[in-house]
């Protein structure tokens, strides 16, 4: 599959820079010999624990070797600069090439580098006289159990260095507790990849349990690298806020535009910083478009929420849907074109008031067998 | 199952379909919707608010509904009995009866303020909307009564209430009986509001209803060592 693209790829550029040979005995050894699922990296299975490994080092070393070969040919091909051809110059290239319009995604041609192709496996655990390298190879999970082993390692140094401390009288409880910042813990996938095994959830509950009885001791700050490399960051959601551009119209009156959406309705709004406070839907006043009060209330929630009700001129067109949600995709473009006019202390906190997420709830759908969505048929007994 | 949490950020179709399922994510928080809770300054708050703020900043949130806006004229309590009376999702008609009820209690205790004495006069509580909280306050039961079976016998045994469900039965009871037990030709609003202002004076059906269920507790006191939650 994605290997055998790889090839084909490399067979097709072999043939076009006349040193076929060699390549194209290669590709029909491989396609000779027995068929094995290459893309499992893709499959986000964690194959490479599965078993014995399935390619050598060589063989991996050569693919390499042909993929970065097959890159310059590429480059050379599409015209570009071969020494700074990039992956997404390549996924760029290989798009153009083999156009395919298959619907997933990866099923299609592409061309990576095999490291992210082959699964990551480990090289082979014993020597030439079938002794294993790892003192704990015969439990099964060497990796995850060494680590475990490191850990209350560390736990049982620290409560050495405490007991020094006692003896000297300088002990003290709240004492230089490890402070991680905005991070969380490595996911259970996450940890299976680093440790290249599976382990199960149990054993990643435990892992947890004794890192966190390690934080909560004190004196545990000399440990912090260790704990640094098990924990991920986590960045404030505010940063991924995407802010429309602030404009300026010819009466130099400074206007932005946004568009929000909520069921089947699409809305766009233009917010002008006039100081009258109109609000003009689909031509219309909003009074005589939203006869029902809880929807003007919706249309006023962001800027009275701002307490800016008086100062912007809102023009709107909506279309699609009813008439609550219409007001819903409104509130939603109000919002995102407020955030221009605003500072980001207040773009954070109509973040949290919920005034910038769209609203996912749409309706469900109609099930076999069920009158409704969730409405079973009338039971009968016979 | 995502390999991350950016993964789970996005809004999700469980693979399998659970029979209660939102659309959001489970990392999504609540919204806070009211104006005076981002403008409480840092030296204010103790270490576990703070601790919900900086939660609150590194997580995504979910959207406001529609019924909830930051006015002062937005009040959960209402606009979940406000819910609990729409049928059909005529919301319009069941807000409209709302304002009316809280009208028609105001009219009746501006009446009566006018007709009293000037010492009665401090007493008579005008505010619909304290008249109704109160009212609520006062329909809601302290105990209610679960059907358990114990050796082939179902009984009904006394156990504490949550804050939700204590609100829950005060609301169902006060909109079934307004909507059972009146004259034939009496809007709903008119019957609402006699039963709202019943209550507010402890008295009434519903409070009879409360008492009755506080009584049955009682009886059933002493298969309470049945509950084993």
């Amino acid at each position: 599959m994605a290997a055998s693209c790889v090839r084909t790829v490399g067979s097709f550029l072999g043939k076009c820079t006349k040193c076929s040979s060699s390549i194209n005995t290669v590709a029909t050894q491989v396609l000779l010999s027995r068929q094995v699922c290459v893309s499992s990296a893709l499959c986000r299975k964690n194959l490479a624990a599965a078993g014995p490994e399935k390619f050598t080092l060589e063989y991996i070393q050569k693919q390499v070797e042909e993929y970065e070969i097959g890159k310059r040919h590429l480059a050379n091909m599409m015209g570009e600069d071969s020494e700074n051809f990039t992956q997404e110059d390549i996924d760029k290239s290989i798009a153009y090439l083999f156009p395919s319009s298959l619907f997933e995604k990866r099923a299609r041609p592409l061309m990576k580098h095999p490291d992210e192709i082959f699964p990551k496996q480990r090289a082979v655990q014993w020597g030439a006289d079938g002794r294993p390298f790892h003192f704990l190879f015969y439990t099964g999970k060497q990796s995850y159990y060494s680590l475990m082993h490191d850990l209350y390692g560390k736990i049982l140094k620290i409560e050495k260095h405490q007991d020094r401390l006692r003896a000297k009288g300088l002990f003290s409880q709240d004492a230089q507790l490890i402070s991680l910042g905005p991070s969380r813990w490595l996911t259970k996938e996450e940890l299976e990849l680093l440790l290249v095994e599976t382990i199960s959830t149990h054993d990643y509950d435990r892992f947890i349990k004794l890192m966190e009885r390690m934080l909560a001791m004190p004196y545990s700050s000399t440990e912090e690298e260790f704990v640094q490399r098990y924990r991920r960051q986590l960045e404030a959601q505010s940063m991924k806020q995407m802010m429309p551009p602030l404009e300026k119209d010819e009466n130099g009156v400074a206007f932005s535009t946004a568009e929000g959406r909520r069921k089947t309705s699409d809305s766009s709004v233009i917010l002008r910083d006039c100081g009258s406070g109109h609000i003009t839907i689909n031509g219309q006043d909003y009074l005589q478009y939203f006869p029902v009060l809880q929807d003007r209330e919706q249309l006023m929630f962001p800027l009275q929420f701002m307490g800016v009700l008086g100062r912007f001129n809102l023009e709107c067109t909506v279309s699609g849907g009813g008439r609550s949600s219409q007001a819903g995709a409104l509130r939603l473009a109000i919002s995102r074109a407020l955030l221009s006019f605003l500072s980001e202390g207040d773009g954070e906190a109509m973040r949290q008031a919920g005034l910038l997420t769209p609203d996912p709830r749409v309706r469900e759908r109609k099930k076999p067998g069920q009158e409704g969505a969730r409405r079973k048929f009338t039971w009968k007994k016979r | 199952m995502a390999a991350s949490i950016s993964g789970l950020l996005k809004p999700w179709t469980p693979s399998v379909f659970l029979v209660r399922w939102s659309r959001y994510n489970p990392y999504y928080l609540e919204p806070e919707v009211s104006k005076e809770a981002y403008s409480r300054p840092e030296t204010e708050l103790s270490a576990e608010e703070k601790e919900q703020r900086e939660l609150k900043a590194l997580r995504p949130i979910k959207a406001a509904t529609s019924g909830v806006t930051s006015s002062v004229f937005d009040d959960p309590v209402i606009s979940k009995f406000i819910n609990m009376m729409m049928e059909h999702g005529n919301k319009v008609l069941a807000r409209e009866i709302m304002t009316q009820t809280l009208e028609n209690i105001k009219k009746k205790q501006v009446e009566k303020y006018h007709k009293a004495s000037e010492g009665e006069r401090e007493v008579i509580e005008c505010n619909p909307y304290t008249i109704f909280h109160q009212a609520l306050e006062n329909c809601k039961p302290v105990v209610g009564l679960a059907s358990i079976q114990k050796g082939g016998k179902y009984y009904q045994v006394p156990i504490p209430l949550t804050d939700n469900r204590r609100r829950f039965l005060a609301m169902k009871w006060m909109i079934t009986e307004c909507q059972d037990n009146k004259h034939r030709r009496t809007h709903m609003y008119e019957k609402l509001s006699q039963e709202l202002l019943a209550a507010f004076g402890k008295e009434g059906n519903v409070i009879k209803k409360k008492y009755e269920l506080h009584k049955m507790a009682e009886a059933n006191r002493a298969y309470a060592h049945y509950r084993w939650w």
